[in-house]
């Protein structure tokens, strides 16, 4: 039997003038359905599992991605996402590219901790934050009151007072790009280089292409798994480290490098919800994982 | 006072000289770290590199070597001979379907050539060796 799904009321609002939606019976009470269900005649974005077992979204041709869909639909690991931050962030002619967590204002914060991904010079973020206070700068303060993307230059006369990050960095222009997580993590693509300005297209664009990227890599990379089941290979890893193995032991008896165990290792932690080793072991005993 | 940090042993095969030279000139702009850059011309030498002890802090594999091997081949080999460190494969093209299964064959990460310069050889020496 087919199940007769009512849109909530609370939804009518986005039904437009369908006829056929708008004679529907109202429920007396607000539903929340998921999407995929509540339009399911439209096929939408769900999460699914690929044959190497990552979780990746099913996006349609309606999330445009241009031309970076087929890197993006590559894209692996953190070396793949590396390649193309650094490549957007030559193509609009700046330097580097840091990706910036957001949130909590309020905690002092450091340069170093809060990039999640960048191809900053090696020591540059460890020698500022030596030097300066991250949480001081008004380009950080700035990402805190809006969610526009902006464009920063060295010698932009509010940023002075011992707080202008460019000039501390040794750059003469940022971009910002402020982006979400699927889960509303807040985040923010940042450009360095030493242009002189951008032109409005250029920066529409690369706008559209950070949101892009980042939407997989927060997806692939920084998203937490909690609750996900395992892959084949890691319910491996962990059945070696149930047998008191080390890292290194599981690299040769599976041939893999220790980096890749390590990384496999740390994926388990966040899936099973857990803080180390031996809680991983004795909770996926507990759930019946391993035996 | 800290202590100068240990050299970095990168181990590229290639069956293109040139790609050694090329390379050589792409870490000697490397600041951060004092690379010492081995390299071998086939999978064969690489083996014996890695069977002799010498220090390897990663490996650098083209994709295709002569005569026919690719790296659903030779990583494996490479891992079958004990090396548990990083290995990078550089390729030109990613396109081919395999590449998306590279970690079961014992892969950490694949570069296209173009993409080697500097900023990407500090990148991965951060997430792979110096880090561990």
């Amino acid at each position: 039997m087919k199940a007769t799904i009512y849109s909530p009321p609370s939804l009518h609002h986005a039904c437009g003038s369908n006829p056929a939606v708008q004679n529907r019976p109202q429920l007396p009470f607000p539903v929340q359905m998921p999407v995929a269900y509540s339009q399911s005649h439209v096929k939408l974005a769900v999460a699914g599992y690929v044959g190497d077992g990552r979780v990746v979204a099913t996006l349609l041709k309606n999330h445009r991605r241009y031309h970076f869909d087929s890197d993006l639909e590559k894209a692996l690991n953190r070396v793949d996402f590396f390649r193309i931050f650094h490549t957007m962030s030559l193509r609009y002619g700046f330097d580097h590219f840091g990706i910036l967590q957001l949130g909590n204002e309020g905690d002092a914060c450091m340069l170093t901790n809060r990039l999640a991904l960048h191809d900053l010079p090696s020591g540059l973020a460890e020698e500022y934050d030596k030097r300066h206070r991250f949480g001081d700068s008004v380009v950080f303060k700035s990402l805190h009151t809006s969610s526009i993307p902006s464009i920063w230059k060295a010698d932009d006369p509010h940023l002075g007072n011992g707080s202008n990050l460019l000039d501390q960095l040794g750059f003469d222009m940022l971009m910002c790009v402020p982006v979400t997580g699927i889960n509303g993590a807040r985040y923010a693509v940042l450009f360095l280089g030493d242009g002189e300005d951008m032109d409005q297209q250029a920066h529409f664009a690369l706008c559209y292409d950070a949101v892009c990227a980042f939407d997989y890599f927060y997806r692939l990379v920084l998203s937490n798994k909690a609750g996900l089941g395992l892959t084949p290979r890691e319910t491996e890893i962990l059945r070696w480290i149930s047998h008191g193995k080390t890292a290194s032991e599981i690299a040769l008896i599976v041939s893999v490098s220790e980096h890749t165990v390590n990384s496999h290792t740390a994926t388990i932690l966040k899936k099973l919800d857990v803080v180390n080793r031996t809680q991983m072991v004795a909770k996926a005993i507990r759930e019946q994982i391993i035996q | 006072m800290m202590p100068d940090p240990q050299p970095i042993h990168i181990l590229l095969v290639d069956d293109d000289p040139a790609e050694n030279l090329i390379m050589r000139g792409v870490m000697k702009k490397v600041s951060s770290a004092e690379i010492h850059l081995h390299y071998c011309e086939t999978i064969d030498d690489a083996l014996d590199f890695i069977k002799s002890g010498k220090p390897v802090s990663m490996v650098l594999m083209d994709n295709r070597l002569q005569p026919q091997a690719d790296f659903r081949e030779t990583v494996p080999a490479m891992r079958q001979q004990g090396f548990i460190g990083p290995i990078g494969v550089i390729s030109s093209s990613l396109a081919d379907p395999y590449f998306q299964k590279f970690e079961e064959y014992g892969v950490d990460f694949r570069i296209d050539k173009a993409e080697l310069d500097p900023t990407a050889i500090e990148f991965i020496l951060r997430e792979y060796v110096t880090k561990s």
